[in-house]
């Protein structure tokens, strides 16, 4: 405890005394992909000069050498795109692109003078206006004169709006000015307090990255009164470092600025950083560490001596190393710390010359699985397990074959501890995951109720899966299978659930109308039903119906009755019965007294007949 | 001239692609430079975002009981409170109203973000916890073997959701797991971990049984609600991040290499999800009538062919445009469904299916209920009476009653005959006794 405490005065103290450092530089990557996105800035066919700017200034501060057909290319677009009445701006971007591609023709810039001149003597110029028409004047090698009308200017402008981005164009001007310009020192301790902190890490001014940029370029131009401490570059570095996403043109033109102004500055921000992987194996044991400034770029003068103050193991707060100087590498900022220590977790105190920073890395090592047994026991533990030897990578030889009553019984001892010893189970779809209890010795068990943890019945691969952070071969072992049959609750009841896909199509059946007899059958009952009618006509056919007593006077009669009987084969094939009333009543009448008749007709001739008996 | 035609067409067709107005909370404001493209790529879409601090005092979502904004995205894992009137119930409420929310937390999920994810049917684990996979890494990981690499092939198997994910490079994640309740039908693993993941603090050796193991760590859960409303919560911010969007990828472990992560892809499909520009349907017109009319009639007989037919649109690019799909059905309902069939579909969006309508009589509905993972719930209910036979429409003539009608009208015939022959017939053998 009291050594922990030596300890942690020591590290403040050294916190104290020397200057922090940051966590990372430009790397390689993001310059290709700067220089990506600057070509591709060159190449789109743009109507905007600044673009072209952008690209060109992104190649320069790269130290690239522009393509000569891109070059030629961007020159003529350029040409074509000037114009000396344009505003301002596309006036300073079109001559600075036109200085930083080094273009062969020369751009027609008369008037372009006059109107920088105009601009700078202008009540109405904004600061931007001016900072514009200064550069422009300064790119076409003509004095500025009338400086004290200038910094009038601007010092007016700045009591309308004095946002942080207008004292950043102001001190870019202030600082072409020269001796004149030395009014803005008095901003610019207002301009650093201005500047906001995030996390306690990063440092930016409120707008951006082109805002922190300006700002900070523009301070870096004086260098004596920039009161910017080294705290605050290296904030600042921190988050331009952050910002290394950017994708637009403008941003990585902006960017690289602010940190080539940066890593030329007094207070150019030191980056202390683990080259290449942050771990090392036992076999391999050397860690590179590069120290080198924002821009990835070596140190002059080279700082020394780097030594790794401390090495401390984080697990359990141990210091296993203590001022053990760092050989150099291979490249210049490079610098070899062997560690020789065994798989775990590191914190690194690494001092460079005055900057320190604490790095973390990790030692790793191979793990080894020793004797894995494998085996079913008894629930109740009537009976002593039988456990099946097993060496890894092989498999288990026979298939494992348990019951509800059953537990699974697993047993194994690492080489040292990990963070994941995990059994897996699986089927189809379905996977069950049981960890590994500790033991002691590194022996891990594990004991599974296969009646209450496994869902159903069914032949499941047995995977053991064994990792960690500081181990170099992370294990996934396929130990064989076992084929479970559950007893009782292995058919889960599956409550409603809303089924996402199409259901089964349902056809209604229809009723089945009843069976009826076969046509003939009905047909010969038809012809049946009509024979005591046929009989009868045969029949009378035979004795001879004579119709000696027929009179004309029964026509109507018969008419009628036959209208009847017609009238009800209409009704049985389409009236209904009201329409068949309807007809009814006239026939009816009709027949009525045409029957009467007839009957009467008939009485009457009988009568005589009967006389003549 | 030409110019500002040009401008005119850009700012028609603008208008056209504008989506809802978005609410951006952010812990701080370097989180809108850290997740530019993200956001880009919204802003391209035509979505109007606004950036908030999430603990801006001045933060409202509704002003006189209209909401100002169709679609939240919170931004802000470490928040520990929403400023201005925002709460987890007025986010609650927001979710009721219909409003979209995109949540994305970290290791170090505030409260406020847990309170809301259970409300939404997610269970975010501990504080510090990360999910860890010592077999899928990226090599870029910092040694606790958090930055992971998930394979394409345990994203949900819905492209509506997720886009194509066949050829989508594996995914950068690094955050915590989140629980799903896996008997909540609305909810939805969009991205799972691999069976080798697990989500614990990376420091503390593992003492009790991690909170999500395996394939059971949803990385990113969705949830449709049942009035369409749609909410994802990713436990990774840095998923949306430009360093995640643009970073090569290499598994530290086997060494399955692709020059740029599958995360803009995804994050562009799930951000085009979750705000409703995918897997939106709308019931065009439905239409019913018997197969030799045109009209739908007054009601139904049984037993009558029916045609029916449904126009489906979805959306699409600011647009709506026919549905096809070949799974649509159709169920004519009474009470329980008495036909359930296929729709035939062609090219215009129009599904059709003709059916006998059942020989049981009563009120019945015409429904259409296409719910799948990803599309809004396409609900229609149509409804008609179907009544029995009138007594004119049974069979006419039956042949086995052939004999009744023989019987009458042979019957008829003969009385009819018979008083003819009765009335005038001469009695022959009077004459022969006479004579």
């Amino acid at each position: 405890m009291f050594l922990k405490r030596i300890l942690v005065f020591l590290i403040v103290t050294i916190f104290a005394t020397s200057h922090a450092s940051i966590g990372g530089y430009i790397c390689p990557y993001s310059r290709k992909k700067f220089l990506e996105i600057a070509t591709r800035a060159l190449n789109t066919n743009t109507e905007d000069i600044s673009v072209i700017y952008f690209g060109a200034n992104s190649f320069k501060l790269l130290n690239e050498a522009l393509p000569k057909d891109l070059k030629t290319a961007s020159c003529e677009k350029l040409n074509k795109l000037f114009k000396p009445t344009a505003d301002l701006s596309t006036l300073f971007y079109g001559l600075s692109t036109n200085k930083l591609l080094g273009c062969d023709s020369k751009l027609s810039v008369e008037g372009v003078v006059k109107i920088a001149q105009e601009a700078l003597q202008s009540d109405v110029s904004s600061v931007l206006d001016l900072h514009y028409a200064s550069e422009i004047l300064t790119l076409l090698g003509q004095p500025l004169s009338n400086q004290q009308k200038i910094v009038q200017l601007i010092q007016a402008q700045l009591k309308t709006d004095d946002s942080v981005l207008n004292l950043g164009y102001a001190l870019h001007i202030a600082a072409l000015l020269g001796n004149s310009g030395k009014f803005i020192i008095n901003r610019i301790e207002d301009i650093v307090v201005q500047a906001d902190e995030v996390d306690g890490k990063l440092l930016q001014w409120e707008g951006g990255l082109s805002t922190t940029s300006q700002i900070l370029t523009g301070l870096l131009k004086f260098p004596t009164s920039n009161q910017l401490t080294q705290v605050q570059a290296d904030k600042l570095g921190n988050y331009l470092l952050s910002r290394t996403t950017v994708q637009t043109p403008k941003g990585v033109s902006v960017l690289l600025e602010a940190v080539t102004a940066l890593a030329a500055s007094k207070i150019s921000p030191v980056s202390i950083s683990i080259a290449g992987p942050t771990s090392v194996t036992v076999n391999k044991p050397e860690l590179r560490i590069q120290v080198t400034n924002i821009l990835g770029q070596p140190l002059k003068p080279t700082p020394s001596p780097v030594v790794a103050q401390s090495a401390t193991r984080i697990a359990d707060d141990v210091v296993v190393l203590a001022k053990q100087p760092l050989s150099p590498g291979t490249k210049e900022s490079e610098f070899i710390l062997p560690l020789k220590l065994e798989p775990g977790f590191y914190k690194i105190l690494i001092n460079a010359g005055t900057h320190a920073a604490t790095l973390n890395a990790r030692v790793l090592g191979p793990i080894e699985i020793k004797n894995f047994e494998i085996g079913l026991s008894d629930a109740d533990g009537s009976s002593v397990p039988k456990l099946e030897k097993i060496t890894f990578p092989n498999k288990c030889s026979k298939i494992l074959k348990g019951d509800s009553g059953q537990n699974l019984l697993v047993k194994f001892t690492l080489s040292q501890q990990v963070h994941q010893a995990f059994l897996r189970l699986s089927a189809g779809k379905k996977e069950i995951i049981f960890v590994a209890g500790y033991e002691s010795n590194n022996q891990y068990k594990i004991e599974a109720d296969l009646g209450q943890e496994l869902p159903l019945s069914d032949t499941f691969t047995i995977e053991l899966i064994i990792g960690d952070s500081i181990i170099t071969n992370p294990i996934r072992w396929n130990v064989g299978n076992i084929e479970v049959k559950l007893s009782g609750a292995a058919t889960q009841s599956v409550g409603p659930k809303i089924i996402r896909s199409a259901k089964p199509e349902i056809v209604h059946m229809f009723r089945q109308p009843d069976k009826r007899p076969a046509e003939v059958v009905s047909l010969f009952f038809t012809a049946l039903t009509l024979t005591p009618f046929l009989v009868l006509l045969v029949s009378w056919k035979k004795i001879g119906v004579n119709f000696s007593n027929f009179t004309p006077l029964a026509i109507p009669f018969h008419l009628g009755f036959g209208a009847i009987l017609g009238l009800f084969a209409l009704f049985w094939l389409k009236l209904n019965m009201f329409a068949t009333c309807a007809y009814l009543i006239p026939i009816g009448g009709f027949t009525f007294f045409a029957g009467q008749r007839l009957l009467s007709h008939v009485a009457k001739n009988k009568k005589p007949e009967k006389a003549d008996k | 001239m030409i110019k500002f035609l040009f401008l005119l067409v850009i700012t028609l067709f603008s208008s056209v692609r504008s989506q809802g107005n978005t609410l951006v909370l952010l812990d701080n404001q370097v989180i809108k430079e850290t997740h530019s493209l993200f956001f880009k790529s919204l802003q391209d879409r035509g979505y109007s975002l606004t950036y908030k601090i999430a603990d801006d005092a001045s933060l409202i979502l509704s002003k006189y009981g209209e909401y100002l904004y169709e679609n939240l995205i919170i931004f802000a894992p470490s928040v520990v409170e929403f400023g201005g009137n925002l709460n987890v119930d007025t986010i609650t409420q927001f979710i009721d109203n219909g409003g979209n929310v995109l949540i994305a937390g970290s290791e170090s999920t505030g409260d406020v973000l847990r309170e809301l994810a259970s409300e939404v049917g997610f269970e975010v684990d501990e504080e510090g916890a990360f999910v860890i996979d010592h077999l899928n890494f990226d090599v870029s990981d910092e040694g606790q073997h958090t930055k992971l690499l998930v394979s394409s092939e345990n994203l949900i198997d819905a492209p509506v959701i997720v886009g194509t994910k066949k050829d989508v490079a594996p995914l950068l994640y690094q955050g915590t797991g989140i629980l799903a309740d896996s008997e909540n039908p609305l909810v939805l693993p969009l991205l799972t971990a691999d069976s080798t993941a697990y989500s614990y603090q990376p420091d503390q050796p593992i003492k009790e049984y991690p909170h999500a193991v395996g394939k059971d760590t949803v990385l990113i859960a969705g949830l449709q609600a049942r009035n369409n409303a749609r909410v994802v919560f990713s436990g990774s911010l840095s998923f949306f991040s430009d360093e995640f969007f643009t970073s090569s990828i290499e598994n530290a472990q086997n060494g399955v290499k692709s020059p740029k992560s599958g995360n803009e892809d995804v994050a562009t499909a799930i951000s085009q999800w979750v705000f409703k520009e995918h897997g939106r349907l709308r019931v065009k017109s439905v239409n019913h009538h018997k197969a030799s009319e045109k009209q739908p009639p007054h009601d139904y007989t049984i037993m009558d062919d029916v045609v029916y037919t449904i126009g489906i649109e979805i959306y699409d690019n600011g647009k709506w445009k026919p549905f096809t799909a070949n799974d649509v059905q159709l169920e004519f309902v009474r009470i329980d469904p008495f036909v359930r069939m296929t729709l035939q579909s062609n090219p215009k969006g129009v599904y059709e299916a003709q059916f006998k309508i059942p020989d049981v009589y009563g009120v019945y509905q015409f429904k259409v209920d296409y719910d799948r993972v990803g599309f809004t719930r396409l609900y229609s209910i149509t409804q008609v009476s179907v009544r029995p036979l009138e007594h004119t429409q049974y069979e006419r003539f039956i042949d086995c009653a052939y004999p009744y009608y023989a019987g009458a009208f042979s019957m008829m015939l003969g009385v009819f005959v018979f008083s003819i022959v009765f009335l005038h017939m001469k009695d022959d053998e009077k004459k022969t006794k006479g004579e």
